[in-house]
């Protein structure tokens, strides 16, 4: 089902937006939005958002991370989505950004789960908590402001298992500083579980050339404890 | 860094050989691999290829090694997903039963025969990375 969402998706993008990377900026228009089209891979692969830890734990928080285990209970292990940020931080695959005026598509290889951002509406009211929230997005001057509601507790914020609500609240502003540079500034916010906003940038490179390969997570999966 | 136990060496001496070499990139793995395999440490395993899983999300090869006495010890080695493979060079035919081929990589920490690779050399002498 996801393969064919994803599939649908590239179609109907194909016909309505110039998805290429050769095109971008080159063609935009004065005063019309950048392009943020194209394949982008992160930079540096960093898959923990402390890395040496110090995460702003509220209790709720620090004993749902105390119970988190990277080699049993990692939701990736069981191949389901990654949610947001661990989506656009602790993969290393490519992504590719397919932009139409009114909706703005993330295609991401290694989860092969799409995330659809609308231009063109507020967030609805009484959301069904999902793994990737409903994301709304609106330009500010050359930056792509994308504000994300909605999330199920499934999912890490990171690969190191930093936990999160129903409440999480996730910030992006995606601005396209030079033609092969992708640079997304994420903030944080779960007063359930976390203390204070918490923050991160990620800087991803145009990979010309590149086209979202198949990856189906559940083919030879040695890892999953749904199996077990 | 972690210096290799003597033990460890001990272990599979005459075909595994464990250096000091800090390791970078090789983050083509889908899942938590560090939880697995002791990434400050490399090791360079050869042996002789038995078969090659060419798959999502993760490819393997299974191969067998030699000690010093003979015996052959099972190994096998985690690689990253196919596409990544794709773009590093490799192809679903690159391996094939019978090649030799040494193994380097970051050997599992339980100290099974199991191996995350990062770089492979094969019989031709042409090297191929796991990542790009």
């Amino acid at each position: 089902m996801r393969n064919f969402l994803i599939l649908s998706a590239m179609a109907v993008a194909a016909t309505l937006a110039p998805s290429h990377a050769a095109h971008a900026q080159e063609g935009t228009k004065p005063g019309a939005p950048p392009d943020l089209s194209g394949v982008w891979l992160v930079e540096k692969f960093q898959p923990r958002l402390f890395p040496s830890g110090g995460a702003p734990f509220t209790p709720w928080a620090e004993a749902k991370f105390k119970a988190t285990d990277l080699q049993t209970n990692d939701p990736n292990l069981a191949c389901l989505p990654m949610g947001v940020p661990r989506f656009m931080i602790a993969v290393p695959y490519p992504m590719e950004i397919l932009q139409m005026p009114t909706r703005i598509v993330i295609i991401h290889e290694g989860p092969q789960v799409m995330r659809q951002v609308y231009m063109n509406r507020q967030h609805p009211k009484d959301l069904d908590p999902s793994y990737s929230g409903d994301a709304i997005g609106k330009w500010e001057g050359d930056t792509l402001v994308v504000d994300t509601i909605g999330f199920n507790d499934k999912t890490w914020l990171d690969g190191g298992g930093l936990p999160h609500s129903e409440a999480l609240h996730v910030v992006e502003r995606i601005r396209r500083v030079d033609h092969d540079t992708l640079v997304d500034d994420i903030t944080v916010e779960d007063p359930m579980a976390y203390t204070k906003p918490l923050t991160n940038r990620q800087v991803y490179k145009l990979k010309a050339g590149w086209e979202i390969q198949e990856y189906v997570c559940e083919e030879n999966n040695k890892y999953s404890y749904q199996a077990k | 860094m972690r210096t290799p136990t003597r033990k460890g060496m001990l272990a599979f001496s005459a075909t595994a050989i464990l250096s000091l070499l800090s390791l970078a990139g090789s983050a083509y793995a889908h899942h938590g691999f560090v939880s697995w395999f002791d990434m400050s440490r490399s090791i360079t395993v050869k042996g002789t290829v038995t078969s090659f899983d060419w798959t999502n999300p993760h490819s393997y090869i299974y191969f067998d090694v030699k000690d010093d006495k003979g015996a052959v010890q099972k190994w096998s080695a985690e690689l990253g997903a196919v596409a990544m493979l794709a773009r590093a060079g490799w192809r679903k035919d690159t391996l094939k039963p019978g090649d030799e081929i040494t193994l380097i990589g970051n050997p599992a920490k339980d100290a099974k025969p199991l191996m995350h690779l990062d770089k492979i050399v094969l019989a031709n002498g042409q090297e191929l990375a796991t990542a790009l």
